[in-house]
């Protein structure tokens, strides 16, 4: 035919066979190179409390602030949750919370304003700090931003397969849906713009209430969540997707009753590894600490 | 004084009058149940306001296919992605129960309607519309030109009475219905999975639900009528695509582009073994590529296309 192909197709995947994931292959051709430490583990604190939720499956403020603070201290081997924020944030810093406030499954408001709170005892100022998802490229603080706390819930996404913390970055580019193609596995690109790389010091993958299977326009469904009652922290955002991963695909496993593979494939968590460098979804290359309640843990 | 006959002349004329008023203000009911199918605002003035112990909840929201993205996030390319024109939406409320929204979908087409339909076919078939689903808080139907979608955000027996309440009374708004894509005609009829078959026309959506490549390599598009479906013989499985292109020379040119990406060994038009065991296949006839993207037996990759062929 004379055409040279370049297009990566399902057949490439087939060749390199089962070991490979589809994500990781999809990075193969590009030039980028990968930047995390290969030879380091990167840390990711599970932390569960049952009566984080009350009867009435509302937040309860104290509880998720103690959660908070038991995986920030452990995420770092602080001796205290205090010093253990002193060392993500410096006084002068700018902060943005890049947060999510997709209707159905929001960034619990508590959480949005307990890492407000840890920040400004930290010594960043109030005026420093802000809380935004949708209008991120048009709020000053994040455009003056020095430093980044990357904080949502997880959820099974049309597109991506999963909603995730790499995911939750699409609101820095000012087009979205171009992000789209091939189950989103192009997102790691964004935290390589200018105006984000290097700024993430802390990731906060909210596992309340998680969604482990969509449906309809709204890919909603509250008989598709469960009171998972945790919180997955770590510096690494792409060990903290591949561990909610790792749940969620088990929730829905056990739910479904048999294999139920999450549809699409969250590619873009492997290709935020191989492709972009951005940390590990490598199982061996995970160091996982859990911490709290382990009923139904499902890891 | 006027006597019994003409008493009786006068009744009958009365009535008379009656009926050419009673025709003649039926006349406008009849004229606005017809233009129903037309507009998504028309529609909308004459849809339920309560159903059951729901109220709607005001104002209602339109979006186009730009603003989609503020309503539905990611998923709104779906729609876009079937040409959608317009989508309204009416929430309805009760204190201490769950909201019901209801979205009706303008996709411009009835072919576009089913397409859209047919992207999540999971569900119980329920008597609405052209075809209906539901799903466990989640009932949608497509008929004429429109989609629609009924979510409860729990799912309760009351709200699920309600939304099938509401669901009836928008298929009977809606009226007319509207023809399939007749590309379906095309698909050889013997074990064919009806609940596989997706009408589609982008290669996002081929790749969501048949990861094939990172690039267009069926030069899919607006103008192309592409069906995904799934087959069982005797045991032996299939995934199966045909595509319908506007001109023989666009079908082979998308042919050539699909063989020399994605099967170079099936350029003499023979069945190609896979490297996961399965079979895989193309054949152009005039406007139509059709493509076994695996089979579980040469013979059914074959038997496929040599069908595809026949069909007139």
């Amino acid at each position: 035919m004379g055409t040279r192909k370049t297009a990566i197709t399902r057949r490439d995947f087939l060749r390199a066979g089962t070991c490979v994931t589809l994500g990781s292959l999809v990075g193969l051709p590009l030039a980028e190179s990968t930047h995390a430490d290969r030879t380091k583990k990167s840390r990711v604190v599970l932390v569960r409390d049952k009566h984080v939720l009350d009867g009435k499956e509302q937040i309860h403020p104290i509880t998720l602030g103690r959660m908070l603070d038991r995986a920030v201290t452990a995420l770092l081997d602080a001796s205290d949750p205090s010093s253990a924020w002193t060392r993500l944030v410096k006084p002068d810093d700018i902060v943005g919370i890049k947060t999510n406030v997709w209707p159905y499954l929001p960034t619990p408001e508590p959480l949005n304003t307990l890492i407000r709170e840890r920040l400004i005892e930290a010594g960043v100022k109030g005026g420093n700090v802000s809380a935004d998802d949708r209008e991120v490229l048009r709020n000053p603080v994040f455009q003056r931003s020095t430093a980044l706390v990357n904080v949502r819930p997880m959820r099974t996404h049309h597109w991506s397969g999963l909603g995730t913390l790499i995911k939750n970055y699409i609101m820095f580019v000012s087009h979205p849906s171009r992000y789209h193609d091939n189950a989103c596995g192009g997102l790691g690109a964004i935290w390589h713009l200018p105006h984000v790389k290097g700024k993430t010091r802390l990731n906060i993958l909210v596992m309340i209430t998680p969604l482990f299977h969509g449906m309809g326009p709204h890919h909603f469904s509250r008989a598709h969540t469960w009171p998972y009652c945790g919180l997955i922290v770590s510096e690494d955002p792409v060990a903290a997707d591949a561990t909610g991963a790792r749940i969620i695909q088990a929730k829905r496993d056990a739910f479904f009753g048999g294999e139920n593979p999450i549809n699409p494939p969250p590619r873009h968590i492997d290709a935020a590894d191989t492709r972009f460098g951005l940390g590990t979804s490598r199982l061996e290359r995970i160091e996982l600490i859990r911490l709290g309640w382990t009923e139904d843990i499902l890891l | 004084m006027l006597g019994i006959d003409s008493a009786g002349e006068l009744v009958k004329k009365v009535l008379f009058v009656l009926l050419i008023f009673l025709a003649a203000g039926s006349f406008p009911l009849l004229m606005t149940r017809k233009s129903f199918a037309d507009s998504l605002e028309i529609l909308a003035a004459s849809l339920l306001r309560q159903t059951g112990a729901w109220t709607a909840h005001d104002p209602d929201s339109t979006y186009d296919g730009e603003t989609i993205f503020d309503y539905i996030d990611g998923a709104g390319e779906v729609y876009r992605a079937y040409n959608m024109r317009e989508c309204l939406s009416r929430r309805y409320t009760a204190t201490g129960l769950p909201t019901i929204v209801l979205d009706i979908f303008d996709m411009g087409s009835s072919e576009d309607a089913f397409g859209v339909f047919t992207h999540d076919r999971d569900g119980k078939t329920v008597d609405v519309g052209q075809e209906g689903l539901y799903r466990q808080g989640w009932l949608s139907f497509w008929k004429g030109r429109f989609f629609v979608s009924i979510y409860m955000e729990r799912e309760t027996v009351d709200a699920k009475e309600a939304a099938y309440h509401l669901a009836r009374a928008v298929d009977s708004l809606i009226g007319d219905e509207g023809p399939k894509p007749p590309i379906l005609r095309k698909l050889p009829p013997e074990g064919l999975q009806d609940r596989s078959v997706r009408y589609l026309h982008h290669p996002l959506l081929l790749n969501y639900h048949y990861y094939l490549s990172d690039e267009n390599i069926l030069n899919l598009g607006k103008e192309t009528d592409a069906l995904l479906a799934s087959y069982s013989r005797g045991g032996k499985r299939a995934r199966f695509l045909l595509v319908h292109y506007p001109s023989p020379e666009r079908a082979r040119g998308a042919h050539e582009k699909f063989l020399a990406s994605y099967l170079p060994e099936g350029g003499t038009g023979g069945a190609v073994l896979l490297e996961n065991g399965k079979w895989s296949a193309s054949l152009r006839k005039g406007r139509l590529l059709a493509v076994v993207l695996e089979a579980d037996s040469r013979l059914l990759a074959e038997s496929l296309l040599r069908e595809v062929k026949a069909v007139p």
